[in-house]
């Protein structure tokens, strides 16, 4: 049994993203959490702002890598491609989730609301829904191979549709919101931007290492998979032999 | 053969077939029926109240019954096993598209062309003078709907609880289609000038030609096998 | 005592510490006291005392210099503000007050208005977007590596 060379060179290199995540993380949380000053207009609850926006960067970076993936996979069809385009969705859709709620949790100290039809917002709630959607309809295909080829479709169509819907949804509320509710007022100092700039490359880095473990696990499950049938089938042939 | 004749010969079956049972178009007005009577009960109107939320009704309800043609429009193939006769086409599958394309968009267009004149009785529209303005947007509309409904349909129809996937495949990618049809239409009721809500209809322009070409492309991939 | 488990208690024990330190930096600024337990108690010292300011009661005169009443849950405190000119002194604000209770003209002199803490809304936004990724790895780090362990064994079907 061979493992492919791919996924033994990722097992080789995933150590070094995830350890240089850890270390990204850990001077983040100190720089974000007790390093920095507390904002003059948000007071502490700015300090949200270290954990919500990477996670939504990540999640945007995880969607570019699955369309870019499942080009890739239209154009070579290579099953190893495929496996790492399910991986990043399923992470993509956990960091877009986690960046909804970290986003809601500040949105009620800041506006004193939970939710509000904020273009972003909207149009992340529409992203998570084209993800759970993608990793609906690759459950719902009894062919791998079709599977992987519709979901690749599904996910460039949505990799398209995206800005349009953000457009869309940015015309529509400053049709039908009042000005006052608005993430604009986030402007952004010197002093917060480095806890930031390391909570950014921490959590890439920390995606781009689950992201690896990931494509592992699903690379080895066929794999286990593939394996069990051949051996049972050369089993079953040898019980027919004899 | 020609990639011409392709769509027109699709086009041609699905008419035919479609004068000779009758299915789609008479259970997609007969579902938009209901859809409105629901709505007219569950909100209780007066005349300012419905100007106000007649638009959204009447694409809620032009995009749930263009879901069940658009669901039609492939599950028939399945019968006979047509879609692999269609897979076999020599020509490029872009040409099947196309022809599946216009067919569905002549079916959705019929139902809501039959369709607004209830609308105008039931919630005692004002009929307007932009009545050409209006088709403008239910066409633009229309064709981004079934631009990317027909890409779906097809993806959907070989997959397990096609009825439920392609809904939920399909309701967030086509949004942007929702909001701008609702706030053209809104407009154009309204009578309120063209430059209000011209945006909207630039939008649909967009989205109709991006999601036409990337649709055509990627229709390759959905039929090769 | 696998390598899997010694790595991940090291991320345990990093997340260990780092709560502590966290806690540690912020205790002070999360310690206060209700009019109520002010009245009861009678601490001496400096106080912080957190409460709303009540509605109708404030009167301010001069630039740093206010009287008015802190509501809490059960009881109202008047307090005599002296201190530099404060920004976010307003009627029905909930904030923190820094000063001394005097027990003898039974009133707080405050001397300084401390950020009301919602440090409730970081910590849950932090645990929220942490603690989930944190415990997924781990689980599909424990799953790799059983996989990783099933292939090598290969003891699969074999021959009864």
């Amino acid at each position: 049994m061979t493992i492919h060379r791919v996924i033994r060179k990722v097992q080789r290199f995933e150590g070094w993203f995830g350890g240089g995540a850890l270390l990204c993380l850990i001077a983040g949380l100190y720089l974000g959490l007790i390093g920095s000053p507390p904002d003059y207009y948000q007071g502490e609850v700015v300090r949200i702002m270290y954990i919500h926006v990477p996670l939504a960067h990540t999640s945007l970076l995880g969607y570019t890598i699955l369309a870019a993936g499942s080009l890739w996979y239209l154009w070579k069809r290579d099953p190893i491609v495929d496996n790492m385009c399910q991986a990043v969705a399923a992470l993509s859709a956990v960091f877009t989730a986690l960046a909804l709620g970290t986003g809601m949790i500040w949105g009620k100290p800041t506006w004193d609301t939970w939710w509000t039809w904020d273009a972003r917002l909207t149009s992340f709630t529409v992203l998570l829904l084209i993800l759970i959607g993608y990793l609906m309809l690759r459950t719902f295909v009894d062919d791998p191979e079709k599977e992987a080829r519709y979901g690749a479709i599904l996910a460039i169509v949505g990799f398209v549709d995206l800005p349009i819907i953000h457009f869309s949804v940015e015309w529509w509320r400053t049709l039908h919101q009042p000005q006052s509710i608005s993430m604009r007022g986030v402007s952004i100092s010197s002093g917060l931007l480095v806890p930031l700039l390391f909570m950014s490359v921490g959590m890439s880095l920390l995606f781009s290492y689950m992201l690896m473990v990931r494509t592992q696990l699903l690379y080895l499950d066929r794999l286990l998979h593939a394996k069990k049938g051949r051996l049972l089938s050369q089993f079953h042939l040898s019980k027919s032999d004899s | 053969m020609t990639s011409l004749n392709v769509i027109r010969w699709i086009v041609w079956k699905d008419f035919v077939t479609e004068l000779r049972s009758r299915e789609t178009i008479s259970s997609m007005v007969f579902f938009a029926l209901i859809v409105i009577l629901i709505f007219s009960f569950s909100f209780s109107m007066d005349h300012q109240a419905a100007r106000e939320v007649i638009a959204g009704i009447m694409w809620v309800a032009f995009a749930f019954t263009g879901i069940i043609g658009l669901g039609k429009s492939f599950s028939t193939e399945l019968q006979n096993d047509c879609l692999e006769a269609l897979q076999m086409v020599p020509e490029a599958k872009g040409a099947i598209y196309l022809g599946k394309v216009t067919a569905n968009f002549a079916f959705m267009f019929v139902v809501e062309i039959l369709l607004f004149p209830m609308f105008v009785i039931l919630f005692n529209l004002e009929v307007v003078e932009e009545i050409s303005l209006l088709l403008l947007v239910f066409f633009l509309a229309t064709v981004g709907l079934s631009a990317i409904g027909t890409l779906f349909s097809a993806l959907t129809v070989q997959i397990r609880a096609r009825e439920v996937m392609l809904p939920i495949l399909l309701l967030p990618l086509v949004l942007p289609v929702m909001i701008a049809a609702v706030e053209a239409t809104k407009g154009a009721l309204n009578g309120d000038p063209l430059a209000m809500y011209e945006q909207w209809l630039e939008l649909l322009a967009v989205y109709d030609v991006v999601f036409t070409v990337v649709s055509f492309w990627m229709f390759e991939f959905v039929m090769d096998s | 005592m696998t390598n899997l488990h010694r790595r991940w208690g090291g991320v345990f024990l990093v997340a260990i510490v780092f709560i502590v330190l966290t806690y540690n930096h912020y205790r002070d600024n999360l310690a206060s006291l209700a009019p109520e337990q002010v009245k009861q108690e009678t601490p001496a010292g400096e106080i912080r005392v957190l409460g709303m300011v009540q509605g109708g009661t404030l009167e301010t005169r001069g630039a740093g210099e206010a009287t008015f009443a802190l509501l809490g849950k059960s009881a109202t405190l008047p307090v005599h503000y002296q201190g530099p000119p404060p920004d976010n002194l307003r009627e029905l604000k909930i904030l923190i007050l820094i000063g001394t209770w005097n027990a003898d003209r039974q009133v707080f002199e405050a001397h300084d208005i401390g950020i009301v803490p919602n440090y409730g809304f970081i910590a849950g936004a932090y645990l929220l977007g942490l603690l989930p990724l944190a415990l997924l790895l781990f689980a599909m780090t424990r799953r790799v590596h059983s996989l990783y362990e099933e292939i090598k064994a290969s003891t699969l079907y074999e021959e009864e």
